[in-house]
């Protein structure tokens, strides 16, 4: 069963294929388009801004906290956050919040664009509750930027440390007025070999810009930049460990509820987007480096904690099983180890099909009273690496049973496209509910964020397979018989 | 046997039924065993397609699949043998494909969407199962005995010599040949039996099915008219006969002329001629035939004979001389290497150089038939005895067969379905005679005082056979009996397991797949050849173009999905000499040959670090070989041995061995995984010089984990127009060779 389940999505992998290989470039976004007239209106202030930018993993991390202050006349609720078009389609996950009240949320955000092309566009913070005139929030957004990592050299020798270099604005971009505002970089080590030094008359405290702590480092603060305001700086440092980009993710749930069952298949596209090599791949070099492990920029393996229960594992691709896998299960969470097939260097790629299997009660619960049904599943497993992973796109499908009607989901993962369709395999009649939801730029930090759908499954639903399979089988012995009963001799029946 | 002995259990009325029932349970059960005695692969590694021929037809079913069946007919392929291309659609036979693409359309149809690789893993097994069917049926038609049946499903279903070409993931075309050659074979029976126009037709259509299925229908094309020629000679001559055998001819290549890549070849080609002759010398049998019957006269009648051969002569010589004149195409090579097996190794090395198409080897009867090789002469006995129309067929088929099965390893395959059925024969002969339990009852005298008719039967019978002057009677001691149903359930035990080991060792390793145990029993999987071939479909341009030896055509078409320089198919012998001359000339000679035929990459196999006997370096003389059949100036054999005539590896290597392409690429860096001077191949094991190759003109790609598979880029021509040797030198930072002009004596200047 499990292999023909395999096949049936290897099928639809297929498929998908040609879709992974488009680069979308414009990706697919909910959006409101303003005219481009507009400017934000300038209702809110800065009070003080302090951005961490964390380079811990292979994808730059931010978190701004500021304190806003309504400076009109009427309350207030809509907070613009500006970015440069090039970077709005990189930034991924981004989620505001109270910071001095985290029991409020994550507030609604949205995206908004202009009617022509703009060098600027805007995240659109709700904010729940309309601020007061002169009154204060503190705000606490993080966001993280996709495949923005530049190696820096290009193209490095296979054991060499490889270099990253990360551009961004000193002064964090806005567009309101920041009174007082400073950035702190926490970088993986100490080795930073360029950076840009600003002048110290920029700086509030006319010290030497950045200013140097360990691994941190610190721009700013800066008083009273007006909105729009920017200041270029890149900073290089070592990050000799892979640049792992997934271009698209499908992710496969498919519920059973006549076998108990809840199968998960994954298809990666990988790419390693890190510094390429300088000469070829050498086999003498890797072979004898690996006695050491030491840090390379190659990617090696993936570890893919599954919930425990996870049975069946598989690690496939195109063309058959990889053998250099490792299933280890367990009580708290169950490890599959994978090898590819060959260390995936900057500019590689690797392309594969996981999947395995877990108990549907430990998903699904019934409501009391009623045929409706409640899944809670992650929205992402994925690899746990210590670099991070980040997927450009997510297609992650839910396969409820045949007839199962009512689909609602609830997740706080950004989904920016739902559909609800009809997916036929396994003899089935009508085709089986399908709740197909996108993401895009998503990273691994979403890992443990649930998906809960609920779905109505009338108890006569389930009897419908055995019911039509039982009158197709009916039908052919009929058939034959017919047939079978048919006299087509040629000339008279000879009557012995 | 449970049937033999239930018979006298019911009652007959009852027991036709419930032998029916029996016999449709335990072929069942046979069908089962067949094609679960063909999993040991799928169970040990993973459902993958084996070997080098299956990935060409899995990837023409996929394309079949995915395009349509009549993008698939018309289907050019530029994927391979470039720059050429390849026909595909009208140089395969599509039989396989089709067959596939059908089972494949009729799941989906039920909406069960099974892969397709699934599919054609499984169809081997599957038909197996029905090849162990159709042989029931072939010798039921043979036998009254329905044990005998029974015993030749058995055999069919686990006997190795089957087995070796069906595993699961052999996805060959004799997958479903063999199948239909026992089919059309019980179908042509069935139509001489009945003489009848319908199974005639059949015969025809089965026979079409495995025109296109298989290059081996010839042996159909040919066995028929044999066997209706012999027939024929035998004074055997009936209505039977050429109603049977004209509606099988005319409506036969009919359907055998549909497939593109037969075409004209029914009515244009030696192989087929004898089928046409017999054709025409039947309906000059049936005019004689006629005309004896209207006209008694004797005279008439050796006239008419004389006529007869004359016309037989003058067609046969018609046939001479239109091959001779060339409009009847002359035997093809492989043919002539069927009669001389000496002749392709002197004449088409590329034939030779596949490992199936060497002579079988003694041991390789019993190894793929076991006890059945000593069985299946008593079978062929026993139908000399009978010699009916259709045991007459059993003893050409054998005898052709034996021949043939002796000449080339892979005709092993035509051969065991008549072992299976003669051997059934007979061993079904045994166990009928001993497993009787009834005891004869002594007949008032056995000798001297016998009746009238007894004598006179033995005046008239030659007395040579014994079986002639005494009919069976049966067995009357229990002891006896015993002793040989005993000891024929040992040899049928130990058939089983002979064919089990053999299933499980020999036959069921995909080859792409290696495994090795590790230490502590466990399996260690070597993956290297999809390692690499997954690396170039990753991390290469979609039309990089990838030159290897032949062999690995298919699998990087199939695997690497890039296109490919020469492949498996080897229909253009000098663009394979031209790799073959690239592989085994200096740098300097393989460089522009490869610039011409745009390769990206370069792939050989070494085996050396693994001990892997099947690398490049050991199929090197071929390369050799068929290279030299071309240009016999620039490629010559003798320089790669030494002069005591070695064929070597290490610092003894000639020169021409040391500076061919593919000794550099096998050994490039080698030596640098091992102490200094310390490098072993452990194939050959040899100690390799101490001062590895060096490569100018192309760079080290890629290398497998086991570095079985090595893959080398080519170089693009060098920015300041030097050539690659000297830019290789100068980047190493030697200088530059003055070609120091000398100077000449000096001389004085005379104004």
């Amino acid at each position: 069963m499990r292999s023909i389940t395999l096949v049936a999505s290897c099928l639809a992998a297929l498929s998908s294929f040609v879709t992974a290989e488009l680069n979308l470039s414009q990706p697919l976004r909910s959006k409101q388009v303003l005219s481009s007239a507009f400017k934000p209106p300038q209702v809110f202030k800065n009070a003080n801004l302090v951005r961490t930018t964390n380079l811990d993993k292979a994808f730059p991390r931010e978190t701004i906290n500021v304190v806003i202050e309504n400076i009109d006349t009427k309350p207030q609720s809509e907070y613009y956050l500006p970015f440069e078009t090039s970077l709005i389609s990189k930034v991924g996950g981004l989620e505001a919040s109270d910071k001095k009240n985290p029991n409020l949320g994550a507030f609604k955000v949205e995206v908004v664009g202009f009617e022509e092309a703009s060098s600027t566009e805007f995240y659109l913070i709700h904010l729940p509750k309309p601020l007061a005139p002169k009154e204060q929030q503190t705000l606490s957004i993080t966001y993280s930027i996709l495949s923005t990592l530049s190696p820096v050299p290009a193209t490095i020798a296979q054991s060499e440390k490889q270099y990253v270099q990360y551009t961004f604005s000193a002064y964090t971009p806005s567009a309101y007025t920041t009174d007082k505002q400073k950035t702190k970089v926490k970088f993986p080590n100490g080795d930073i070999p360029d950076y840009t030094t600003l002048p110290a008359d920029v700086n509030a405290e006319n010290k030497a810009d950045p200013q140097k702590q360990g691994s941190t480092f610190t721009y700013g603060p800066y008083e009273k930049i007006p909105a729009g305001a920017e200041q270029e700086v890149s900073v290089r440092y070592e990050f000799t460990k892979p640049l792992t980009h997934a271009s698209l993710l499908e992710r496969d749930i498919e519920v059973s509820h006549w076998g108990g069952n809840l199968a998960v298949e994954e298809r990666y596209w990988l790419q390693n987007l890190g510094a390429k090599l300088k000469n070829h791949f050498s086999r003498v070099e890797w072979q004898k480096s690996s006695y050491m492990s030491p840090p390379t920029s190659a990617l090696k393996a993936l570890n893919l904690p599954l919930n425990p229960g996870a049975l069946n594992p598989y690690f496939t691709d195109d063309i058959g099983n990889v053998s250099t896998s490792r299933f280890r299960p367990g009580k708290r969470e169950a490890l599959l180890e994978l090898k590819p097939r060959y260390p995936v260097f900057g500019g590689w790629k690797y392309s594969f099909r996981v999947g395995w299997d877990a108990n549907l009660s430990s998903y699904l619960r019934k409501v009391a009273g009623g045929d409706s049904y409640v899944l809670k599943v992650p929205f992402l497993e994925g690899p746990r690496q210590p670099e991070g992973i980040e997927y450009a796109r997510v297609n992650l499908r839910v396969i409820l049973p045949e007839g199962a009607t009512n689909v609602k989901y609830s997740t706080v993962v950004p989904v920016i496209d739902s559909d609800t369709t009809l997916h036929r395999t396994f003899m089935d009649t009508i085709g089986r509910t399908t709740l197909s939801l996108t993401a895009i730029n998503i990273v691994d930090d979403f890992r443990d964020r649930d998906l809960i759908v609920t779905y109505d499954y009338p108890w006569t639903a389930g009897f419908r397979k055995p019911v039509v399979i039982t009158l197709g089988m009916f039908a052919i012995f009929a058939t034959v018989w017919v047939v079978g009963s048919l006299d087509t001799s040629i000339g008279k029946k000879k009557t012995a | 046997m449970a049937v033999a002995e239930s018979e006298s259990v019911f009652t007959p009325a009852t027991s036709r039924n419930t032998r029916g029932m029996l016999r449709v349970i335990i072929l069942a059960l046979i069908a089962a065993a067949a094609v679960s005695s063909r999993l040991f692969s799928v169970i040990r590694f993973e459902s993958i397609i084996h070997e080098f021929d299956p990935w060409f037809n899995f990837r023409a079913t996929k394309y079949l699949v995915q395009n349509g069946f009549y993008s698939f007919w018309d289907w050019f392929d530029d994927r391979t043998w470039h720059p050429l291309g390849r026909v595909t659609g009208g140089t395969l036979y599509p039989g396989l494909m089709v067959t596939s693409g059908v089972i494949y359309h009729a799941l989906r149809f039920l909406t069960l969407p099974v892969d397709i690789r699934n599919i054609c893993v499984l169809l081997a097994p599957g038909f197996s199962g029905l090849t162990a069917l159709a042989t029931y049926l072939l010798t039921s038609e043979m036998v009254t005995s329905p044990s005998a049946g029974l015993l030749a499903a058995a055999f069919m279903g686990i006997t190795p010599g089957y087995i070796s070409r069906s595993v699961a993931g052999s996805y060959d075309n004799e997958a479903i040949a063999i199948f239909l050659l026992v089919f059309t074979f019980f179908l042509w029976i069935k139509a001489v039996k009945n003489g009848s126009m319908f199974w005639g037709a059949l015969t025809a259509l089965f026979y079409g099915y495995m025109v296109s299925a298989w290059g081996g229908y010839v042996f159909i094309t040919n066995l028929l008219p044999l066997h209706a020629f012999v027939l024929i000679c035998m004074g055997r001559y009936s209505a039977r006969l050429y109603v049977s055998y004209t509606s099988w001819y005319a409506l036969g290549t009919l359907a055998s002329m549909q497939i593109p890549f037969v075409g004209f070849l029914p009515i244009r080609s030696s192989e087929h001629m004898s089928s046409l002759g017999v054709f025409g010398l039947i309906q000059l049998v049936a005019f004689v035939d006629y005309v004896r019957a209207q006209l008694p006269s004797k005279q008439f009648q050796t006239l008419l004979r004389a006529i007869v051969l004359f016309v037989f002569v003058v067609a046969f010589g018609g046939l001479v001389l239109l091959t001779v004149s060339g409009v009847i195409a002359p035997w093809t090579g492989r043919f002539y290497s069927l009669w001389d097996t000496g002749y392709a190794k002197i004449h088409i090395p590329i034939i030779a150089s596949v490992s199936e198409h060497q002579p079988t080897a003694w041991p390789a009867f019993f190894f793929d038939l076991s006890m059945m090789i000593w069985l299946f002469p008593a079978g062929v006995y026993m139908c000399f005895k009978r010699l009916t129309d259709e045991q007459v067929f059993i003893v050409i088929y054998a005898v052709l067969a034996s021949y043939f099965a002796g000449v080339m390893v892979r005709l092993m395959l035509t051969l065991t379905p008549i072992v299976c059925v003669a051997s059934a024969m007979a061993f079904s002969q045994i166990l009928d005679t001993y497993l009787d339990t009834k005891t004869p009852k002594v007949d008032s005298k056995e000798t001297g005082s016998s009746d009238a008719a007894k004598v006179a039967a033995a005046a008239v019978l030659p007395d040579g056979l014994r079986s002639t002057r005494k009919p069976v009677v049966g067995i009357y001691s229990y002891a006896s009996k015993l002793t040989v149903v005993g000891a024929s359930a040992v040899y049928l035990l130990l058939f089983v397991l002979h064919c089990t080991w053999v299933t499980s060792n020999a036959y069921s390793s995909p080859s792409v797949v290696l495994a090795s145990r590790l230490p502590d029993g466990s399996q260690h999987i070597i993956d290297d050849y999809r390692e690499a071939y997954y690396w170039l479909r990753q991390n290469t341009p979609d039309n990089a173009k990838i030159m290897s030896w032949w062999d690995y055509g298919y699998q990087i078409g199939g695997m690497a999905d890039r296109p490919t320089l020469v492949d498996n198919n080897t229909w253009n012998n000098t663009h394979i000499a031209t790799v073959g001359k690239a592989m085994s000339s200096r740098e300097e000679v393989s460089y522009p040959i490869m610039r011409q035929h745009e390769v990206d990459y370069v792939l050989v196999v070494f085996g050396g670090l693994l001990g892997y006997s099947g690398d490049d370096i050991n199929k090197f003389l071929w390369m050799v070989r068929i290279a030299e059949g071309i240009w016999p100036e620039e490629v010559k054999e003798r320089n790669f041995f030494t002069p005591r005539g070695e064929y070597r590896v290490d610092e003894e290597a000639t020169p021409t061995m040391k500076n061919s392409l593919m000794y550099k690429m096998s050994y490039y860096n080698y030596n640098s995984l091992f102490p200094a001077g310390q490098a072993q191949d452990r194939v050959r094991g040899a100690r390799l010089p101490a001062q590895g190759p060096e490569l100018s003109t192309i760079e080290e790609a890629f290398t497998s984990e086991n570095w079985i598979i090595r893959i080398y880029k080519v170089k693009d021509l060098d920015n300041f127009g030097r050539d690659h040797q000297s830019a290789t030198s100068f980047e190493k930072g030697h200088k530059k060779k003055r070609t120091a002009k000398r100077k000449g004596p000096r001389v004085l200047r005379v104004d």
